[in-house]
């Protein structure tokens, strides 16, 4: 019937580790799992590698391209972050000193672009911001209240809330107002005098890791997951934050994107988008998989598992095959995990119509909803 | 770690549980004799001590919903009859009941494990596995 809603699959290395489309969406850059990062451009109906910026010496966990200053801004393990400032035919490098003693996990530039925010392993959040008179970004760490690895960020529409995600299993919410770099305003909000570092909000629904966090459009819902298959989404969150939490059929996901106000995907260890709504009360539910192919064989990964487990018990359980095949390819356009997914093209009505994702299979797939979801505002 | 008054209120917290724990235990005797090993099983799994840190209650626990577990015989059917929001907490007793290396038990919860991964999907395994909070 319609089309596969995967419009585009490219192989572009065994493994990636994350990817940022420049703002024409006509470049790619991702990080094939080593200390560089490519860039890829789009001819015709061929992928050109077209630069490589290798400056780091260890792999580059966050990649993240400003649409409106068409900077790139990378970070990896290896502690630092440059910002990529595009001269000619060239991509030139600034470092930026963010004073971290272990590995930086993830990076987001603001809604502003004036902004950056890095989450480490030291327990940390970096915010950096360009000084002008030195004409180099400046780092500001928020080091309290983590208590262990800061594994994802999400910035609120109002370019000062920051929501993070850490394996201690909590999302925080602080405030990143910076004096000479965010404005107060005539009207005072809670959110413009709020002190940089301060912590608006902690929320301790997941007992496990927790990763991808992001707000909605309008920033009046909060979603995250945690690693012991749940998903988590939160409404007003700033003043009395309201819960759901949703236990998983299935594998645990790693990152979540709104597609409108009561749509969301989440992706995963399951290699396939799952498609999340709210109905007209706020309640949200799992729809189901975004792709549909299905893997070919007839044994149900239950059973698979099942027969391993007789054997392991001296049991024979299967009057099928004798020996157990754990992964089997599973016929969709991802073989491994997907970690990262990255909005494309927004509709007339403000929802996103197209979506890419990376995973561990070193593919990067673009998504089309149009004609597969429909998606209420 | 807690003082002395939190831990005397934890003693009668204790105590409370233990309680509970035995009534439960009789009331399940009762519904085994009336043949009904499923709600033997719920009534089982209900208010199971999953936040204290107590091993005599949890083990309490455990052999009261050892003894429903080992009298289902038919555990299709028992699923017809199980709430969803029983299969998490099931869940952890299987594994519980797995590490115990009894052959009977292990038959049984491989048993039950099979169709309660294929009703309830891998996402209940990893939460009786991830919750290093909750547990039994």
């Amino acid at each position: 019937m319609a089309a596969t809603p995967a419009v585009a699959i490219h192989q572009f290395a065994e493994c990636i580790t994350c990817h940022a489309w420049s703002p024409d969406q006509s470049m790619i850059a991702f990080c094939p799992n080593n200390n560089e990062v490519h860039i890829y451009k789009l001819f015709t109906d061929k992928w050109e590698k077209l630069h490589v910026l290798a400056k780091h010496d260890q792999i580059v966990s966050g990649i993240d391209w400003s649409r409106s200053s068409n900077k790139i801004v990378t970070v990896s393990h290896d502690r630092n972050s440059y910002v990529w400032t595009q001269e000619g035919s060239d991509w030139v490098p600034t470092l930026v000193i963010l004073k971290l003693n272990r590995a930086a996990l993830c990076v987001q530039w603001s809604p502003k672009e004036n902004k950056f925010a890095v989450g480490s392993g030291a327990k940390s959040v970096c915010i950096c911001y360009y000084e002008q008179e030195n004409n180099w970004w400046i780092s500001k760490v928020i080091r309290k209240r983590h208590e262990s690895s800061v594994t994802s960020l999400a910035w609120h529409p109002n370019n000062i809330y920051l929501a993070t995600t850490s394996t201690d299993g909590k999302c925080r919410v602080f405030s990143t107002f910076i004096k000479g770099v965010d404005t107060r305003g005539s009207q005072s909000s809670t959110a413009t005098d709020s002190k940089f570092g301060e912590q608006i909000t902690q929320l301790d629904l997941s007992s496990t890791w927790a990763f991808g966090v992001r707000w909605s459009a309008s920033g009046k819902t909060l979603a995250y997951a945690g690693h012991n298959s749940m998903i988590y989404f939160v409404d007003e969150v700033e003043s009395a934050p309201a819960a759901q939490n949703l236990a998983l059929r299935d594998l645990p996901l790693r990152d979540v994107l709104f597609v409108s106000e009561s749509v969301a995907i989440g992706v995963g260890f399951d290699c396939n988008p799952m498609i999340f709504a709210a109905d007209d009360t706020g309640l949200w539910s799992f729809v189901r998989f975004l792709d549909e192919r299905k893997a070919t064989p007839s044994t149900s990964k239950a059973s698979q598992l099942s027969e391993a487990l007789g054997k392991l018990y001296g049991q024979s359980k299967g009057t099928s095959s004798d020996t157990v095949e754990p992964s089997k390819p599973r016929g969709g356009a991802h073989e491994n995990c997907i970690t990262c997914i990255v909005p494309l093209t927004k509709g007339r009505d403000g929802t996103i119509k197209r979506f890419s994702t990376s995973g561990l299979d070193g593919k990067i797939v673009v998504w089309d909803l149009e004609n597969h979801i429909t998606i209420a505002k | 770690m807690a003082s002395s008054a939190a831990y005397l209120d934890a003693d009668e917290n204790l105590e409370a549980i233990i309680s509970h724990i035995e009534q439960k235990s009789r009331k399940i005797e009762t519904l085994l004799k009336q043949s009904k090993p499923v709600e033997a099983l719920k009534t089982a799994l209900e208010g199971s001590p999953l936040k204290t840190r107590d091993e005599r209650c949890k083990s309490a626990n455990w052999i009261v919903v050892h003894r429903a577990m080992m009298a289902i015989r038919d555990v299709d059917g028992m699923f017809n009859s199980l709430d969803p929001e029983y299969y998490d907490i099931l869940m952890k007793y299987l594994y519980r009941g797995l590490s115990t290396g009894d052959r009977p038990t292990c038959d049984q919860c491989l048993k039950i494990h099979e169709k309660l991964t294929e009703k309830a999907g891998l996402g209940c395994i990893l939460r009786s596995l991830a919750d290093t909070v909750n547990t039994v």
